[in-house]
């Protein structure tokens, strides 16, 4: 079973990379996009920081490492998650969701790996790019474990995006045009560049609990320094395995309530 | 192959009178009502057998179609396909059946068909031999030269029809489900797929089962029609019973050599169409013999066709009176 969809899984990606391959005007303009974006990333963090030595405790260097992470993330959504889950919008309005109901394979599989954008694959390169800047500047290299945790809590925080994304996405179901999703989840996950210690009261619970930005860079970012506890990490990735769950059992209740549009 | 036993099929639709303020009201409270797509129909089909599903816009078809390919989850009634139940969309079903929808296409827009079919392979983990002598037998069946090649986007709704076809066909399926293929087609382009579906009905025993809203494509390809109006069967026999049975009347078309007054005409049977030189009789089956002879006898005949009369009119009829049999 997992040979049969790590097979389908490159045709899918192979099928992805030679369609957005196909205009190659905007690959290049794409690509050049992604390197303003990055710059724009960073930005906000040096204006704060020219006027204070840290910002909730945490220094500039530490900072970096959360928008290492923030930028790391921001290419796999922007690259891998937004484009599949945004065409499924797309399928369920125009009804050619059929195609993918009648193949022999999981639907939810499917729509998450048909669209890839390569060039946001500049995120990802300069998301690490910073990282390394950020611990080269505190002067530290963190050991395997550290590297190890960080890896797998960035791992799970792709997880749980894609699991937001897909119980999202699940209303769509039901109330079809949702147009104006993919900006209000780009908003959201926006404050996530920000070490969630910057947050205070009723915004801190908000994004550690019910929208978990927490878990998506910051924790990541405290395990490379040594900082996070087993415990925290612990809950992290039970909570991205809970909404992993979670977001599967509302998909296929979802399917249930797809109605097709008439042709 | 496929057994239907009082299948139904409900939708809830939001339904509201036009005007701003029954819009605001439908922000507050939605009235809905429960439409019966498909209200309790049933048959069966042997292996092999070409079946045509007619009826008008609305009637159900689709949605039929769409729950017997495991799209739609039935409100009641049960129905079998190739030995399963279809909305439990079990791979073995899956790779069992096709759905070919003449308003819809799978094939990527962006790039060329070939890179379907080679995502299709991979799908249904067709082995690489029996792929590449699939593909090569429906390349020439459907003729599509070098085609596959060209960018999906680029090709014309004839050419993107007959890829989509390959592309639906490619794991060689025992049951094909085809809404509307010929739709938009040309004549020459219709009467291409018509005779690519026969050719695969018979190189591979599949069972076919057909809407179409062009009577050409029914009278080419199935012997035996399924109709249903509102949801609910009103024939399912020949295409031949259908004809005999709803409209026991031949028509038969007379070209005068000289006009003649409009009372010459009366006692021959109903006029049903009537030019200068030419008019349409309408007569019962079992008086054609003598009334032919006494049209022979009685007036200038240059020339004299009989003909069952077209089945879009007989159709045209049957859903004008909602007649049920």
């Amino acid at each position: 079973m997992a040979r049969r969809y790590f097979r389908l899984l490159s045709a899918q990606l192979r099928i992805a990379g030679l369609a957005s391959l196909q205009y190659r005007a905007d690959f290049y303009a794409d690509g050049a996009m992604s390197i303003f974006w990055l710059a724009v990333n960073v930005a906000p963090l040096l204006v704060v920081y020219q006027r204070r030595p840290t910002l909730a405790h945490w220094t500039l260097p530490e900072a970096l490492l959360v928008i290492g992470w923030f930028t790391l993330l921001k290419g796999v959504l922007d690259g891998a998650v937004n484009p599949c889950l945004t065409a499924i919008v797309e399928h369920i309005r125009k009804g050619t969701l059929d195609f993918v109901l009648l193949k022999p394979a999981d639907a939810q599989f499917l729509v998450s790996t048909a669209k890839i954008l390569p060039w946001r694959g500049v995120d990802v390169l300069g998301g690490g790019l910073v990282l390394v800047f950020a611990l080269t500047r505190l002067h530290r290299l963190p050991t395997p474990l550290q590297i190890g945790a960080s890896l797998l809590l960035f791992a799970a925080a792709v997880g749980l995006l894609y699991s937001l994304w897909i119980l999202a996405i699940s209303v769509a179901f039901w109330v079809v045009k949702l147009d104006n999703l993919a900006f209000l989840f780009s908003s959201i996950f926006d404050a996530a560049r920000w070490p969630i210690g910057v947050f205070r009261g009723l915004w801190r619970f908000l994004f550690t609990f019910v929208v978990p930005l927490a878990i998506l860079t910051t924790y990541p970012a405290m395990a490379l320094l040594g900082t996070l506890t087993f415990r925290t990490g612990a809950w992290a990735l039970a909570g991205a395995a809970f909404f992993a769950l979670l977001a599967r059992w509302v998909w296929t209740i979802a399917l249930l309530h797809y109605t097709s549009a008439s042709s | 192959m496929i057994e239907v036993d009082a299948l139904v099929k409900h939708y809830t639709v939001h339904r509201r009178p036009p005007g701003l303020w029954p819009a605001l009201r439908s922000v507050l409270r939605r009235p809905t009502e429960t439409v019966e797509a498909v209200a309790g129909i049933s048959f069966s089909i042997a292996p092999g057998e070409r079946v045509g599903f007619l009826g008008p816009n609305g009637a159900g078809k689709t949605t039929t179609l769409k729950v017997l390919s495991g799209l739609l989850h039935p409100t009641s009634g049960r129905a079998q396909v190739a030995g399963m139940t279809p909305w439990r969309r079990e791979p073995a079903f899956l790779r069992q059946i096709t759905l070919v929808m003449g308003q819809k296409q799978q094939l990527l827009w962006d790039l060329p068909p070939s890179e379907t079919f080679e995502l299709n392979r991979a799908l249904y983990e067709i082995p690489r031999a029996q792929y590449a002598e699939t593909l090569s037998e429906l390349t020439r069946l459907l003729d599509l030269g070098r085609i596959a090649a060209v960018p999906t986007r680029q090709l014309s709704l004839g050419e993107r029809m007959k890829c989509e076809l390959c592309a639906a066909l490619l794991h060689r399926p025992a049951v094909l489900f085809l809404d509307e293929p010929t739709i938009g087609l040309d004549v020459s382009m219709q009467a291409a797929l018509r005779a690519f579906v026969r050719a695969y009905n018979e190189r591979f025993g599949a069972t076919v089962l057909l809407t179409s809203h062009y009577m050409d494509d029914v009278i080419a390809l199935c012997p035996r029609v399924i109709v249903i109006d509102h949801g609910r069967l009103i024939h399912d026999g020949k295409l031949a019973d259908l004809v005999h049975t709803l409209r026991p009347e031949k028509r038969v078309a007379v070209r005068l050599s000289r006009p003649v007054d409009g009372r010459d005409l009366e006692g021959f049977g109903r006029v049903a169409e009537r030019a200068e030189d030419r008019v349409v009789f309408q007569i019962p089956q079992a008086e054609v013999k003598d009334r032919v002879g006494r049209l022979f006898a009685q007036l200038p005949v240059a020339d004299l066709t009989i003909e069952d009369p077209p089945l879009e009119e007989i159709m045209r009829d049957i859903f004008a009176a909602g007649r049920v049999a």
